[in-house]
């Protein structure tokens, strides 16, 4: 492949692909912003899971917020077994929630560190996978767990090119909150990736909402300015190029 | 002559544990921060008699599943008795960090 031809890596999402020339761009850092409950992390999982069954790309999913076996119950509902792939060497889970019982408890921080144990513990199966997809979700979290902004900003920078570094697409998600009008609790969501997915539900009339999705950048690419239908159905996420949202 | 012998094991190790502290600090190959961070542990337990600490270094650059299973990844991070501090720890934190860890031994093995 030519340096002029941008390599898309399949989304996995129906209809998606479509609005973005075919895929997201190979190594690039993607941003799937949103609010509570507009299915970021849905949309994430299923890029790993449709890359490992679909086109042969083994993904490693770093949970910072959910608990694994939730994540894996929930995407049963969908027909994805991530059990199975884990088990067939073709996802990790790396759990990093707060849930987890070995973790310590705590209580002080001092701005001097650096998120290099973060970097380590995802090459480490980047490597052992070979994987070519990574999802972070969500860096939403990492502003509660962390008081010194300005390091968190300079060490997600080093941590996403040394990620794309190894070969891999990499999905952040970021929780918008709920009375915000930018894109994360950070200011910098956006800088930090070369593509941003906004994806929304909202109220259409007093009984209904409407879900939809709109890729707000992606460089590199002739995109869709539009923002578009999106459902979550029985096999998971799903957007309608040819419907333009109600809502908008 | 086994459950005997075993029985005693038993309660040697659980007397000994229960008297060491033990420290636990996760760095990296890469990390500015840490060599610093290991000084100040080192100093601060200088002044204790070396029998009342278990001080290990984890370098997570080369064992990233002891991190990962800990749910540690900002480092430097210093592990003392199930609390933890990130970032170059101030000596008189690591204390208040051993004194809790200290009672809260002596009061589980009182129990
Ligand atoms: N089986 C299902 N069928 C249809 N919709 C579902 C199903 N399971 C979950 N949902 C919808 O998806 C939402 C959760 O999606 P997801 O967890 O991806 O959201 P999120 O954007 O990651 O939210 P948060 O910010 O809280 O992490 C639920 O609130 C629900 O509306
Ligand atoms: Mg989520």
């Amino acid at each position: 492949m030519s340096d002029y031809t941008i390599e898309r890596v399949k989304t996995g999402i129906p209809g998606l692909d479509e609005l973005i020339e075919g895929g997201f761009p190979r190594g690039d850092t993607i941003l799937v912003a949103g609010k509570a409950g507009t299915g970021k992390s849905i949309l994430a999982t299923q890029f790993l899971y449709k890359g490992a069954t679909l086109y042969n790309e083994a993904g490693v999913l770093v949970t910072l917020e959910e608990p694994p076996r939730l994540i894996r119950r929930n995407m049963l509902r969908f027909g994805m077994d991530l059990a199975k792939l884990e088990q067939s060497g073709r996802l990790a889970i790396v759990d990093l929630s707060p849930s987890k019982e070995a973790t310590p408890v705590t209580i002080g921080e001092y701005p001097s560190f650096d998120l290099s144990g973060l970097e380590a513990i995802i090459l480490n199966h980047v490597k052992k996978l070979g994987a070519k997809r990574v999802v972070i979700d969500t860096l939403s979290i990492m502003a509660y767990k962390f008081r010194s902004r300005d390091i968190l900003r300079e060490e997600f920078f080093k941590l996403c090119a040394a990620i794309t570094r190894a070969g891999c697409t990499l999905l952040l998600t970021s929780e918008i909150p709920a009375q915000d009008t930018g894109l994360g609790v950070f200011d910098i969501e956006a800088f930090l990736a070369s593509g941003v997915i906004v994806l929304y539900n909202e109220k259409i009339s007093d009984t209904s909402r409407s879900r939809s999705i709109e890729v707000l950048k992606l460089r590199g690419s002739k995109h869709s300015s539009r923002i578009h239908s999106m459902r979550i159905t029985d096999e998971g996420i799903r957007v309608w190029p040819g419907e333009i949202s109600p809502g908008h | 002559m086994s459950e005997k012998t075993e029985r005693t094991e038993d309660e040697e190790e659980v007397f000994g544990e229960s008297s060491i502290i033990e420290i636990v600090l996760f760095k990296s190959d890469s990390c500015a921060f840490c060599p610093r961070a290991e000084e100040v542990i080192r100093e601060t337990i200088e002044d204790f008699e070396a029998s009342v600490f278990k001080f290990t270094v984890i370098n997570v650059t080369e064992n990233p599943e002891a991190a990962e299973e800990y749910g540690i990844f900002a480092l430097p991070t210093v592990m003392i008795g199930g609390v933890s501090i990130t970032g170059i720890p101030e000596p008189e934190m690591l204390l208040k960090m051993i004194l809790s860890a200290k009672v809260y031994k002596k009061r589980g093995a009182g129990e």
